[in-house]
């Protein structure tokens, strides 16, 4: 069973039926994690790299931002028994428009700002398909643990 | 006949627009014409009253419930507003359509509109700017030249992916090169066919360049931008993806910030569901 993750989303699961997946990747992040041994699997849909207005105390939408989003994911897989030293991490998406100044480049700073937090917590990427002009899906196979990156109309691992 | 003025004659014979809307752009058009006049047309259009209706109380143009009945919506939008609104109901059938070649499943370029249009809106606000009446729907309109290649003309796009993607060149270049025309010319052409107003032509006209339109245009230069940012969230993308280049000049002139930039993304993602349910259920 297929389960879509919503832009500024993401999910959680520990049944190896299901497929994790996202469309829509423009400038947005969209990473997976995945514990084989714990078959626990997660994706998520960042739109943003910083929450910028939790400065000025608003209640924002974790997912929407890669700062704030990525630990939230990757700690409600640990409630599902998930462990970090099994996760096995991959990012898609973090696309451009054709010539843009890198002022606009939201794509480059939403994947800055996860090589940064990836960094500074001890993990690492196990593969990423990202940049370029292309839009992306990002799909994860509970069953396996395969990750596969769609665009027009093409298919391809990562 | 060739390429181009084939998919021209082939497009000027696709549906008119529905008449509720030829007669409502009459009236808009009269300078006689009085708002209770108008509201009283709208009346005997269940579908438009409705839809009139859910759009003024929408949050997104802070109607908040408020308006209950056609004349509140007209006495407090004004006739511009109302005139959009119904402007919109009209034409977005044409963006419920597969797109084949372009890779857009029914529906998919209505929710990739709805978000230009919202972004386009919600960019005025960010940059304190009061947003032209014809914002909204301009930014609607856009990419209806796609529906007449992709779904009423069937075009094969892969010659024109395949030369966008792999010699790098923006995607209206492409398909230029081998149409022998862009979606953005083809969809002024149909509009002006249909007799809109000269303002929206104009914009989707030269949204894809504005820098080769012959005046600067505030509504172009907020399409413009709120194209880019509709296609960076990645809502309703097709094949073309963001494969166009948006126009340095504008982004300046408009003294456009990434801050800016990430506030509107922001309130489009929060903002575009609405607007898509709202226009989807427009009959």
């Amino acid at each position: 069973m297929e389960i879509v993750v919503a832009i500024s989303d993401m999910r959680v699961t520990n049944r190896a039926g299901h497929i994790l997946v996202t469309h829509s990747l423009g400038s947005c992040l969209g990473l997976v994690a995945y514990d084989p041994a714990a078959c626990v699997g997660g994706l998520i849909h960042c739109l943003l790299p910083v929450a910028r207005e939790a400065r000025e105390g608003k209640t924002l939408n974790p997912c929407m931002y890669v700062n704030t989003g990525v630990p939230h994911m990757i700690k409600a897989m640990y409630a599902k028994g998930a462990k970090r030293e099994r996760l096995i991490i991959k990012a898609a998406g973090c696309g451009r428009m054709m010539n843009v100044s890198n002022t606009f480049d939201t794509g480059a700073a939403n994947f800055a700002a996860l090589n940064k937090l990836l960094a500074l917590n001890d993990f690492a990427l196990s593969n990423s398909d990202v940049g370029g002009s292309i839009p992306r899906t990002i799909r994860l196979y509970m069953d396996t643990g395969r990750v596969m990156v769609s665009s027009c109309g093409k298919n391809w691992e990562i | 006949m060739n390429r181009r003025q084939e998919i021209i004659a082939k497009a000027l014979a696709v549906p008119q627009m529905p008449m509720p809307v030829q007669k409502i752009m009459s009236i808009i058009n009269d300078p006689d014409a009085t708002l209770m006049q108008l509201a009283q047309f709208i009346e005997y259009e269940p579908g438009l009253t409705v839809n009139l209706l859910r759009m003024a109380n929408s949050a997104f143009f802070g109607g908040h419930g408020a308006v209950s009945t056609v004349k509140d919506a007209v006495m407090r939008l004004g006739m511009q507003r109302v005139y959009q609104m119904v402007l919109a109901s009209g034409v977005a059938p044409f963006a419920k359509y597969e797109i084949k070649g372009y890779g857009l499943p029914p529906g998919q370029l209505l929710e990739h509109s709805a978000a230009l249009a919202v972004a386009s809106e919600q960019l005025a606000t960010e940059l304190g700017l009061t947003a032209p009446p014809h914002t909204f729907t301009s930014g609607l309109l856009v990419n209806i030249g796609k529906v007449v290649l992709g779904a009423f003309l069937a075009v094969d796009a892969d010659p024109i992916l395949e030369m966008a993607y792999s010699q790098g060149i923006a995607f209206e270049k492409a398909e230029r090169a081998v149409l022998g025309i862009d979606h953005g010319e083809l969809g002024a052409l149909l509009l002006e066919h249909w007799r809109l107003p000269p303002p929206i032509v104009y914009v989707v006209r030269h949204r894809l360049d504005p820098d080769a339109a012959p005046e600067r245009d505030l509504t172009l230069d907020l399409v413009h931008a709120g194209d880019v940012i509709a296609k960076m969230t990645g809502i309703g993308l097709g094949y073309d993806g963001m494969h166009y280049a948006p126009c340095e000049a504008v982004l300046i002139r408009l003294g456009l910030t990434a801050e800016h930039v990430e506030r509107v993304m922001e309130c489009t993602i929060t903002h575009f569901t609405e607007i898509r349910d709202i226009l989807t259920s427009t009959e």
